[in-house]
């Protein structure tokens, strides 16, 4: 157990790291970009944008806006108020939009990974048949095709000819499906791949071969000896899964109009909005190292040849 | 990793995975509203002295009342249907102007309270105007009560000696060191009144001459905050009056109290020193229902500033206790308009509710009203063609031939332009025949058929029509000939020796799609070769800030309804200038007008002859005057085209579905 723990320690330690980096490169990009938090076409005088300067903490040099406001980030965890969605802190953006993202990005992930592992473990068994073509066809084509024009068909499929989904918004069961669905189809198409080859790999093993040579039942032998095996490239993809279903969100978002944080990405980094772009970067980059990190300590734990280091 | 872990470890991901989906797929959903509007990007804020957008007014508009409100008057335009809104009585029940034009005296209802019961008096006007013109609020619309006197003085902070000033003392409730402050800059610390006598400068530190204007305005600010202010203080009476002879000793204030070389012990700290417009002759409160008002010079469009949100009452008790931005959060905000505001979930919607506490609460038909945030025109259109939405305002332009043949869709003129501004300093565009050739030489009926689609009106002048009293220009004719002839005479005949001008636009499909017509239409006409330049909106802005460009597209949308607020733009080294353009007989004309309020007809031909001059001129090339584009469902009643597109949600009724 305690290489585990010692792991974890390791990794928290790579985590503050890579955050400080991410921090630093960004707060420099962010300075580097022209214009400023404050432009707009309606131009303020000289003496109020500095009172607006003043309110944000902007209005000192940047060595000293870097380390008052990484200070604010490492003693109170308070990420400032956003520049432009002025009524909130860049923590009440976070708190409102992160379970919306969360709650699709659930929904995307559990139905790509039911759905590409069936159609995966389908296709190997059943290799070379029909079957195993048009899935794999169906395949190739969920990872070519862009998620918005697969959400813009799917409108028109589900919303306007049968009448089954909400067109838009949030707030229901109903209406959290169809994006779902749309955000995690390409992600299924990829798992449907990675599950065939493993399976396949997996079927031409020698102990497998022994199982099938004793009688056991096919089903026996799939889910209790090939399956296992075969699973291994499928959970080390869901790290970068995680991370697809979380940042593809932006479009969909905008599609079905929903309250996620993917939205508040773009326009942050567009509107200069300084602290609160610094926000989203600093969540997605917990949110990705923590999912990575989650992957490779579970993969040591299922694969006896993985050590973890 | 010993089995037994193992298969722990798998039961485990199974258990959280299925807590997860459970947790995914709880919702509370909030019960349908009565009424669903599409309300483009999420408001910015809802406090009124800070918001400045469409989305933001579409809110503000229907939860805050200020003296008076823009409501219909009058018939609707027989051409276009426009319904002409005029300042009708809000919170103030009449007013009454004084000869000269300069004193309005406001007789307000007594029977106007907040949401939460609070009563409304004059006093709250003084103490949200005050807050309005407060330099900290950071009001962007404070100008429009510059006529008040003291307010510009007061919101730029600029003091003179002898001066009757304030001086805000360094105790306000969060002001410790590392205190958050800045954030809260109401409620006010104490403040001391009295008469500025001298004020004690140090040294101004020399600037290089290389420093950018940008540093050095704020090297001049940072030694500002040096100055000590001595001051002759007198008290305050129990009614808040100010006796300024009254003088109970000398005071002095800076803003550095503990660093200026110039402060001594006795110094105190200060957030700054203003002049003391609250207590001056601006606002005048003989008692709770009545407000007198005083202009520096008459303004025959001031009953429409006070129609206009940033001079909308905002609730003092409530900003008081919460502190900015607090106060707008949805369970502590206070209201005064038709609805309140009853729940606010960022990016996606804001429920408001009737406003039972109303003094016209008997005329709000519709219970609960849904704002979606929304900004695809797309998503919007779906959602209003399955039934989630009953009010779109901005449909996709793709599908505009096809919704113009319906009922529900509500084209009609609005006070707004689009138009390109031209860097008249850098040659070839610094020659006005240049300019007057290109602008000639577009084909705008090609831009708003073709592309725009939704019945824009072509422009060939600054000022929309629809503004009440004003006769524009006759503007320029399209004329290509003519175009050609002039840009021979400026030598470039055939467009030979024409540099490559570069147009700068903003990241959007609309107006690429109008730039490459312009691109095209220039190059056959005229023979002028264009680049196209796309930025996103930051950098575009800085650009133009800095007029480092050579065409770039731009709009404008009327503040309120009178010329100025297009005229205004192209002063001299004006804010929104940023061409380069200046023009003494401009300037002069724009000037009279503002002093000649008392004579409406004079003043309007004044303007019309500034506008004639732009024209002639052309530092900008309009290209259309907007239309509003609103689709609504022909089961609701009181909606109509307005000029500035504003739509008051109580007005509106929903007919029963006979079906």
């Amino acid at each position: 157990m305690s290489d585990v723990l010692s792991f974890i320690g390791k990794r928290l330690l790579w985590m503050v790291a890579t955050l400080w980096l991410v921090y630093t490169i960004s707060f420099v990009l962010m300075r580097l970009a022209p214009g400023g938090p404050f432009s707009s076409e309606r131009k303020v005088p000289p003496a109020i944008e500095r009172q607006m300067e003043a309110r944000y903490n902007l209005d000192g040099s940047y060595v000293e806006q870097y380390f008052d406001y990484l200070g604010g980030i490492v003693t109170r965890g308070d990420l400032g108020w956003s520049l432009r969605l002025e009524d909130y802190s860049v923590n009440e953006v976070i708190a409102q939009g992160l379970p919306v993202s969360a709650s699709l990005a659930v929904f995307a992930l559990i139905f790509a990974i039911v759905l590409g592992v069936t159609a995966g473990v389908i296709s190997a068994v059943y290799r070379g048949t029909i079957a195993d073509t048009s899935m794999m066809i169906a395949a190739v084509v969920g990872i070519a095709v862009p998620n918005f024009v697969l959400a813009s068909v799917a409108i028109l499929l589900f919303v306007f000819g049968l009448n089954i989904f909400p067109a838009a918004g949030w707030g229901t069961l109903k209406q959290v499906l169809l994006p779902a669905i749309c955000l995690g189809a390409p992600v299924a198409a990829y798992i449907a791949r990675l599950a065939r080859t493993g399976m396949l790999e997996s079927l031409s093993r020698e102990h497998v071969r022994t199982a099938i040579a004793k009688g056991l039942p096919k089903s026996a032998v799939i889910f209790k000896h090939v399956l296992p095996g075969a699973m291994l490239p499928v959970v080390s993809y869901l790290g970068p899964a995680t991370a697809r279903v979380l940042t593809g969100s932006l479009v969909l978002e905008q599609i079905f109009a929903l309250p996620g944080i993917g939205s508040h990405f773009i326009n942050a980094a567009l509107q200069r909005d300084y602290t609160l772009a610094m926000g989203m970067v600093l969540t997605y980059t917990v949110i990705l190292f923590v999912m990575n990190s989650i992957v490779d300590l579970s993969y040591a734990i299922i694969d006896p040849r993985v050590k973890l280091q | 990793m010993p089995p037994e872990v193992r298969r722990a470890f798998l039961m485990l991901a199974g258990i959280v995975a299925v807590a997860m989906v459970v947790w995914a797929a709880r919702f509370q959903p909030l019960p349908p509203a009565d009424f669903t509007f599409q309300n483009g990007t999420d408001p910015k804020t809802l406090d009124p002295h800070r918001a400045t957008g469409q989305p933001e007014s579409r809110i503000i508009f229907n939860v805050f009342a200020g003296l008076l409100q823009a409501l219909p008057d009058g018939p609707p335009d027989a051409e276009t249907g426009v319904q002409p809104m005029s300042a009708q009585p809000s919170i103030a029940k009449s007013f009454t102007v004084s000869e000269d034009g300069k004193t309005y005296t406001f007789d307000l209802r007594d029977d106007a309270v907040w949401s939460d019961g609070v009563p409304i008096t004059s006093e709250d006007f003084r103490w949200s105007w005050t807050r309005m013109l407060h330099p900290e609020t950071l009001c962007q619309y404070s100008f429009q009560l510059y006529q008040l006197p003291h307010a510009e003085a007061y919101n730029t902070g600029v003091v003179k000696v002898g001066d009757r000033v304030e001086a805000e003392l360094w105790d306000r409730p969060d002001d410790v060191p590392g205190g958050d402050s800045s954030t809260q800059n109401f409620p006010r610390g104490t403040i001391r009144y009295g008469t500025l006598v001298e004020i004690r400068k140090p040294d101004e530190p020399t600037y290089p001459d290389t420093m950018s204007n940008d540093a050095r305005e704020k090297a001049e600010a940072a030694w500002k905050e040096d100055w000590v202010y001595v001051i002759d203080v007198c008290d305050v009476a129990e009614d808040g009056s100010v006796d300024w002879d009254d003088v109970s000793g000398q005071e002095t204030f800076c803003i550095n109290a503990a660093t200026s070389p110039v402060a001594d012990e006795e110094t105190q700290a200060t957030h700054g020193v203003l002049v003391a417009f609250d207590k001056l002759e601006a606002i005048e409160t003989p008692d709770p229902q009545t407000l007198i008002v005083r202009l520096k010079t008459p303004v025959p469009y001031f009953p429409d500033l006070l129609a206009y949100y940033p001079t909308f009452l905002v609730p003092k008790h409530c900003i008081e206790e919460f502190g900015a931005p607090l106060w707008t959060k949805d369970d502590q905000i206070v209201c005064n308009g038709p609805y309140k505001i009853e729940k606010r979930l960022l990016r996606d919607r804001i429920r408001l509710r009737k406003n039972e506490k109303y003094f016209d609460a008997d005329q709000v038909s519709i219970e609960t009203i849904d704002a979606i945030s929304t900004e695809s025109g797309n998503t919007a259109l779906n959602m209003y063609e399955t039934g989630q939405l009953e009010w779109v305002y901005d449909p996709p332009s793709l599908l505009l031939d096809e919704l113009r043949t319906r009922d529900d869709f509500h084209p009609a003129p609005m006070l707004s332009v689009y138009f390109y501004r031209i860097n008249v300093k850098r040659p070839p565009m610094d020659d006005v025949r240049v300019r007057r050739a290109v602008a000639m030489a577009i084909d705008r009926d090609q831009v708003v058929n073709q592309i725009t689609k939704a019945g824009q009106i072509p422009a060939y002048r600054l000022v929309p029509p629809g503004m009440a009293g004003y006769q524009s220009p006759e503007g320029f004719k399209p004329d290509i000939e003519e175009a050609r002839r002039l840009l021979a005479e400026a030598g470039y005949p055939g467009g030979r020796g024409f540099p490559k001008l570069t147009l700068l636009y903003n990241t959007q499909q609309m107006h690429r799609a109008i730039a490459e017509v312009l691109q095209q239409q220039l190059l056959n006409s005229l023979n002028i070769k264009i680049e196209l330049q796309n930025m996103e909106w930051g950098s575009y802005l800085d650009k133009v800030d800095q007029i480092n460009y050579d065409i770039a597209r731009a709009g404008w949308i009327a503040d309120f309804a009178d010329p100025t607020t297009f005229l205004d733009l192209w002063v001299t080294d004006g804010a929104q200038n940023s061409t380069g353009w200046s023009n003494k007989r401009f300037d002069e004309l724009l000037q009279e007008a503002a002093v000649a309020g008392d004579q409406p007809e004079k003043r309007m031909q004044l303007l019309a002859e500034a506008e004639q001059i732009w024209i002639d001129e052309m530092p900008v090339i309009p290209m259309y005057f907007y239309v509003s584009k609103n689709l609504i469902k022909s089961n609701v009643e009181g909606f109509f085209p307005t000029p500035q597109d504003r739509h008051p949600l109580h007005l509106l009724r929903l007919k029963e579905d006979k079906e």
